[in-house]
């Protein structure tokens, strides 16, 4: 698979994966408890990410330097155009609103290309989309895929642990994790849902079942054709309060 | 054909059944069936073409190894989702894309911009001209006939449906178009990785109006190149076979369809590669019952594109030898592809070697082939729907 990695150094790879691990709970805590097949695929995930960018930077000779230039003008361009209703760290409370922290390149560029076609209906999204280039989306997608997840707030209300449960177990039928894996951390062209926005999933999950909102490929519409809406809302409720499993 | 539709509703209906009765999880996507419930292969997902085609000075064509004497160079870039390539009788090339591009493009003679000449529809996979310049356009529900379409690439107009009786859905859905002798060739793959076909997992004809519909081939789980050997006018294909065996089985096949015999069986699913039983559903089954492939393709392939070369700027050994297009796997861990040529035996099998390399780079994809055309001047076009580039190989030296 193509990374779209644009020569990202690999030492910020590793600062990267760093955080990642920090964010996600203590690692001498995923050591103690024993959990070798969490910090086993944990560390594969962020070394295979790590070995793709160096593989983009291996295939694209253009040098570190200008990746820099680029890494740097993206940031900035991140900061004046998009933090403001997504945050300065990709994380922010405007309803509706999804994180980006933590998201993958992969799939940021291709809800950015579905924005930009018309496809995926969100007027303030595609006016912005609409002026983009294709180095431009390549570029946005490259610097949120070095954003660090962000936790969510703590919610306003107590987890109800039965709806939890009934959520967890919906994920298991539905085939969630198959391709967003048990850590709901996605990779690639799959999004990270595991602490995303309640309301963004709810409103994702209808809009793929009422065709409203497109998929890159077929296989959300597919996944949730037969899902009652009141499943698809506790799905929501679910993911937006999962705490991955190297954080218990 | 309009059985295919009951067909599957009644598959769909007794499926369902047996859900509800088991109270059972709803139905794993069709391409996950049979998938190992090992962390490495739950992280192995189909992967989409790329959004964006790689710029042009990005493109891989000076990485690409090919015979000595050969060169390729790229015909054309910024062709989004590049698959089937097809010319009309007056020079004009048109590509289709599959599930990214929803368009289908063209290159009067002497172009290489791509011009959109239809868009917004998704699926737009299968293209094929007939003898009159009308364009034929598969999605997977429908075909569609363009009248006299290189006269009107500013304004190609609603096409006409001439069949609307395509049984939809996803998985291996799309399609790939051949036209010769006044037929159209299509076929409809199974819809899943693994199960019961029915009516699907066929290799179809029809007159250019969709009348008088018939089954060449059974038991194909997913054709995405075909084309007839000029000296014997049968029908050679590629298949691509069952997900999640093993990472080395099951392979790829090319196949032979005697154009003698029709309706033989290619063995899905009871049978893979010409001698592994399914193992769920080979019990009972014989491989030896079923046409057994000409050359194997490689593991989880994707083998795509066909094209006999029927050029004369290559060298004589290629004459009479067709192009093969592996797209390479996505469930495989070790990433592959690659252009290829054969040769037929003569006598139903096929000798099949490495033609065009440089691909992967570190296990990564940088561009996947999908399809041929040869130009008239002899030249080999290549697709590439990951790079969205399209490549021209032609040959000078000794």
């Amino acid at each position: 698979m193509r990374s779209i990695g644009s020569a990202t150094a690999a030492s910020d790879a590793f600062a990267h994966r760093h955080r990642i691990l920090a964010a996600a709970g203590a690692l001498a805590a995923l050591l103690l408890t024993g959990s070798a097949a969490d910090a086993q695929s944990t560390g594969a995930r962020s070394t295979s990410k790590a070995a793709a960018k160096t593989a983009a930077k291996a295939s694209q000779p253009a040098g570190a330097a200008s990746a820099g230039a680029a890494k740097a003008e993206y940031a900035q361009r991140f900061a004046s155009l998009c933090a403001a209703c997504h945050g300065a760290n990709g994380r922010s409370d405007m309803p509706g609103t999804p994180a980006l922290a933590g998201q993958h390149g992969f799939y940021a560029i291709t809800q950015l290309f579905l924005f930009r076609e018309g496809r995926r209906d969100n007027p303030a999204m595609t006016a912005v989309a609409k002026t983009l280039t294709d180095n431009d989306l390549r570029g946005f997608s490259d610097f949120i895929d070095t954003l660090p997840p962000v936790p969510p707030p703590a919610p306003p209300t107590p987890t109800d642990a039965a709806r939890m449960a009934r959520g967890q177990a919906l994920a298991q039928q539905h085939k969630c994790l198959f391709c967003h894996g048990s850590d709901l951390a996605g990779g690639q062209q799959v999004p990270r849902i595991g602490g995303q926005r309640e309301d963004y999933v709810r409103d994702a999950l209808r809009g793929f079942k009422t065709g409203k909102r497109p998929g890159y490929t077929q296989a959300m519409t597919e996944a949730v054709s037969q899902v009652p809406l009141e499943d698809l809302d506790t799905l929501a409720y679910y993911a937006a309060r999962f705490t991955p499993p190297a954080g218990k | 054909m309009l059985q295919i539709r009951a067909l599957a509703a009644l598959a769909a209906c007794c499926a369902a059944g047996v859900a509800l009765a088991q109270q059972a999880p709803a139905e794993e996507p069709g391409w996950a069936k049979g998938r190992p419930k090992t962390d490495t292969a739950m992280k192995m997902a189909p992967v989409p073409a790329f959004p964006i085609p790689t710029a042009a000075d990005q493109l891989p064509t000076k990485k690409f190894k090919l015979p000595p004497g050969f060169k390729v160079e790229t015909w054309a870039s910024g062709v989004l989702d590049a698959r089937e390539i097809r010319e009309g009788p007056k020079g004009t090339i048109v590509v289709s894309t599959l599930f990214v591009g929803n368009k289908v493009y063209a290159f009067p003679p002497g172009k290489r911009e791509p011009k959109v000449i239809i868009d917004k529809m998704p699926m737009a996979a299968g293209i094929a001209f007939d003898s009159k310049g009308n364009l034929y356009v598969a999605t997977n529900t429908k075909i569609y006939r363009y009248d006299n379409a290189e006269d009107k690439l500013d304004n190609l107009g609603e096409g006409k449906v001439i069949y609307d009786k395509l049984p939809g859905g996803n998985d291996h859905s799309w399609k790939f178009l051949r036209i010769k002798d006044d037929k159209l060739y299509f076929p409809i793959g199974a819809p899943c990785n693994i199960c019961d076909p029915g009516q699907y997992a066929k290799i179809y004809r029809m007159n250019l109006d969709g009348t008088g519909v018939e089954t060449l081939a059974q038991g194909v789980r997913n054709t995405v190149g075909f084309d007839f050997d000029p000296k014997t006018g049968d029908l050679w294909f590629t298949d691509n076979g069952r997900d999640w065996f093993s990472e080395e089985l099951p392979n790829d096949e090319l196949n032979h369809l005697d154009m003698k015999k029709l309706g033989q069986h290619f063995g899905y699913p009871y049978c893979h590669q010409g001698n592994i039983p399914d193992p769920e559903f080979g019990w009972g089954k014989s491989c030896d019952d079923y046409v057994k492939p000409a050359a194997l393709l490689g593991p989880h392939a994707g083998s795509l594109g066909l094209k006999f070369y029927t050029g004369k700027m290559f060298p004589a050994k290629y004459q009479g030898a067709m192009f093969i297009a592996i797209h390479g796997p996505w469930n495989r861990t070790k990433k592959y592809n690659g252009v290829y040529v054969a040769w037929p035996d003569g006598k139903g099998g096929a000798k099949v070697e490495p033609f065009m390399t440089g691909f992967v780079e570190n296990n990564n994809y940088l561009g996947r082939p999908v399809d041929f055309h040869v130009m008239k001047d002899g030249s080999l076009l290549v697709s590439d729907d990951h790079a969205g580039a399209i490549y021209r190989i032609s040959y000078g030296g000794k």
